[in-house]
């Protein structure tokens, strides 16, 4: 998870590393420590590292980790070369070791040659059926051929066995709702909630889908989760503030004419109206009035 | 740092200082043959000041208190982190052309 605290600082260190401030290896290490994707900057910051002799045998042991990350981030910029002569270099110093070989499959990956890869990830499987990463490389090789149907398949296979993974949760959550599947996807997040109920983003996730699917009950779980989301963000999501105002007028568009049971009262929406309001005031002051339009349409106006 | 550390070890003292004078008063009762009912006044105050300089520099000393609320601005969880192990090489990125002659050069 990434907390605020730690984006500001990844973002701090990432302006301070372009202006060629220094601190190339604290970025590289925060970077791999909050596992975000940014292999373009990784290939650049760390290949120089690598290549400077000096800096390099400064690092110790980890110069091994690091060779692994420009390696991962190069075949993710399809720098094929590069990440074949890091992963020789790998080689070389850990012959006969599983995680070196999940990389060399992972270059295959890249060069598109499924047959292969597929060949070598079983091969590894058979020898420890129990490699959750073998596993998961299996599942992202179907999804990346594009038989998202076969990939699903391998996901739930997988989770039947590992049910505490909730990064597999997700990843199945989003290519359900890659499909349209929001019913399996709903399960999915409800999963992921159940694991790990402080996180604000499944709730959102959650709330979302339920949106998607529509129908009155579940308008009322999502405006529901939406305002936990809320709480658990302190306010400050957006996205949140506007599903509130969204499920609003939704449900009153449903029940209109009929006798309307409004348990929750009128307050929500127009708190989360002008939370809004006061959020585009500090942070984009000529989009109000555009703000202001759409929440008089979808009648929440505070 | 410096100074709630010196209040601490003094803060300290004066319990041990305390715990002396009781004692000390306890053997002159026991010279008198009188029954111990509780340490003297004095000693008392002294009690509470060594606690509270004590607690105070227990308080200050290790460091600041951090927030344990998930929706404070320390903690408030703004991404999700990428889902690398179900990484896919083959995406959009690779029509970009770039105009890198990276290379390892060993």
């Amino acid at each position: 998870m990434v907390s605020k605290a730690e984006e500001a600082e990844l973002n701090r260190l990432e302006t301070q590393v372009d202006n060629g401030g220094g601190g190339a290896w604290e970025y590289l290490s925060l970077v791999r420590k909050l596992k975000v994707r940014r292999s373009h900057k990784v290939l650049n910051y760390g290949l120089s590292i690598l290549n400077d002799s000096r800096k390099r045998s400064s690092l110790g042991q980890e110069e091994w980790t690091l060779y692994e990350q420009v390696a991962i981030a190069a075949l993710d910029c399809q720098a094929i070369d590069v990440a074949k002569d890091c992963i020789k270099v790998l080689q070389k110093k850990f012959p006969q070791s599983n995680r070196v070989g999940r990389l060399e499959a992972m270059l295959l990956e890249a060069k598109e040659l499924w047959a292969e890869a597929e060949k070598a990830y079983a091969s590894f499987l058979e020898e420890n059926p129990c490699d959750q990463i073998v596993h998961k490389r299996r599942v992202a090789l179907a999804k990346s051929q594009g038989n998202i149907a076969v990939a699903i398949e391998w996901l739930n296979k997988y989770l039947e066995t590992f049910m505490a993974d909730h990064d597999a949760w997700r990843e199945l959550a989003e290519l359900y709702v890659s499909l349209q599947m929001y019913k399996q996807a709903v399960f999915c997040y409800e999963e992921l909630i159940l694991s790990q109920p402080t996180v604000p983003l499944y709730h959102l996730a959650y709330a979302d889908v339920l949106y998607t699917l529509g129908g009155l009950e579940n308008l009322q779980t999502a405006k529901k989760y939406y305002a936990s989301t809320i709480d658990l963000s302190g306010g400050k999501n957006t996205r949140a503030l506007f599903g509130v105002c969204l499920c609003t007028s939704a449900i009153a568009q449903l029940t209109r004419g009929r006798n309307r049971e409004d348990k929750e009262g009128p307050e929500l929406q127009s708190l989360a109206a002008t939370a809004l309001e006061k959020d585009y005031m500090q942070r984009a002051p000529h989009k109000l009035s555009l703000l202001s339009s759409v929440l008089k349409s979808l009648k929440v106006s505070p | 740092m410096g100074v709630g550390f010196v209040v601490g070890v003094f803060g300290v003292l004066i319990l041990a200082h305390a715990a002396y004078s009781t004692i000390q008063y306890r053997s002159l009762l026991k010279i008198m043959q009188e029954e111990f009912a509780g340490p003297p006044f004095n000693v008392a105050i002294e009690l509470v000041l060594g606690l509270v300089l004590s607690m105070w520099a227990a308080l200050t000393v290790p460091g600041k208190f951090l927030s344990i609320n998930p929706e404070s601005e320390e903690n408030r969880i703004v991404s999700l982190p990428a889902n690398l192990d179900f990484m896919v090489f083959n995406h959009r990125g690779k029509l970009f052309s770039q105009q890198l002659d990276l290379k390892l050069k060993h």
